[in-house]
């Protein structure tokens, strides 16, 4: 049997790779807990969004791995989840356990970018506006919400300062729907910016909040709520630049 | 044919954000049933009467139910289908528009908006709370159910 030290080791990495990708900190604990107790040490996990610690009950060192929550990769989530399961359910051994997570934590597994952006596109055409905006405004949104999405993900690659990725999101959306109602082509700017700003805005964010805080992991809920605003800040900022920057420019040319 | 429409269009929508969020290839299909079933179950009851907080909850509490059922088929964590199926519902676009609202100096709005986010969020995670009380009761069967036939 592997020492403790490497299984609490390990239980951290599970923990961080679970906290960090998008499971709820319930979740995050609870696998942490299951994985030490079919190991054989007796373990306590405290997760919050931020960090994570691993303690041996038997011991009193504590290990403390910090967290940068990053984009859902809902993906990892899973397979680290298959594994845990597998490990407890005495299918593989410590030994398959490791060199799984460390698969996990290398590789990086995503849908090829043509499926992302027709993803993205699908995600802009919002079920809430269906019969209330037009049916050219939603078609729009499909193209918009694209842009605007491509916008974040390549500015979340070249910068590391938070929230300007969706900022960036939210000024091209607004520029474009701007310039599409201005151009006589779209007919609401405003259904056009809601329906194609659903894939960056925090809705999931603050459901998931509203979730943590029922469930009593009251830390983690608050940090997922104020993220959460933070993000809605940014993106309505962003768009308000965008569509006051376009009026300008087209209110010039005319 | 609009119910047909809406359901459509919400399943685009949470196959759509499960690609984004990179959910594994076999519960892209499940995500999206129950994203648009959930819509359905939205509409419908949206319909019927003029409050936010009823539909938001019901649609949750069906999420909850139909998401639990495809976790166990297809062996994947509960969240992985949450996620995508929720897109539709949540109040993301409300958010966005009372912290739009604050940039613009209009507080008024913006506070009704922040209290509007916070009612469906809450409905909603309500919602998920009704759905787990009656599944994990029903789900220790069916795992014990399962144990005996093997």
């Amino acid at each position: 049997m592997p020492s403790e030290k490497v299984i609490i080791e390990l239980c951290g990495r599970v923990g961080k790779l679970l906290l960090a990708y998008g499971a709820e900190t319930g979740r995050v604990e609870g696998t942490v807990e299951y994985i030490g107790a079919a190991a054989g040490v007796p373990i306590s996990c405290h997760a919050t969004m931020t960090a994570l610690f691993v303690d041996v009950d038997t011991d009193t060192a504590t290990h403390l791995v910090k967290v940068r929550t990053q984009d859902f990769d809902l993906r990892k989530v899973d397979a680290v989840n298959t594994l845990s399961r597998q490990f407890t359910a005495g299918q593989i051994n410590f030994t398959a356990l490791q060199s799984g997570i460390a698969r996990i934590e290398a590789q990086h597994r995503d849908y090829p970018w043509p499926i992302k952006i027709l993803g993205a596109g699908l995600v802009s055409v919002a079920p809430m506006l269906l019969f209330q905006a037009t049916w050219a405004d939603l078609a729009l949104a499909f193209g918009v919400g694209i842009a605007g999405y491509l916008a974040a993900q390549l500015t979340a690659r070249h910068t590391a300062t938070p929230y300007i990725a969706v900022a960036a999101g939210g000024a091209v959306i607004g520029l474009l729907a701007t310039a599409l109602q201005l151009g006589g082509v779209g007919t609401s700017a405003d259904n056009i910016i809601i329906s194609a700003l659903m894939p960056l805005v925090p809705g999931v964010a603050i459901t998931n909040s509203l979730r943590e805080l029922i469930a009593k992991h009251t830390i983690s809920g608050l940090v997922r709520a104020v993220d959460a605003v933070m993000v809605a800040g940014a993106i309505g900022g962003g768009v308000v630049v965008g569509s006051a920057l376009i009026t300008l420019m087209m209110g010039g040319l005319r | 044919m609009t119910l047909l429409i809406h359901t459509l269009v919400s399943f685009a929508s949470s196959v759509g954000f499960g690609i984004i969020t990179n959910i594994p290839k076999r519960t892209l299909l499940p995500a999206g049933i129950t994203g648009a079933v959930s819509w359905v179950v939205y509409v419908l009851i949206a319909g019927a009467t003029p409050s936010v907080i009823l539909p938001s909850l019901l649609a949750a509490v069906t999420i909850g139910l139909v998401a639990n059922a495809f976790a166990l088929i297809v062996k994947a964590p509960v969240n992985v289908m949450y996620i995508p199926s929720l897109v539709s519902l949540v109040p993301g676009a409300i958010i966005y528009m009372s912290m739009k609202d604050f940039t613009l100096g209009q507080e008024t709005a913006a506070q009704q908006g922040l209290i509007k986010t916070l009612t469906i969020a809450i409905s909603l995670a309500v919602g998920f709370l009704v759905a787990e009380a009656i599944v994990r009761p029903l789900r220790k069967r069916l795992m014990r159910a399962l144990k005996r036939t093997k």
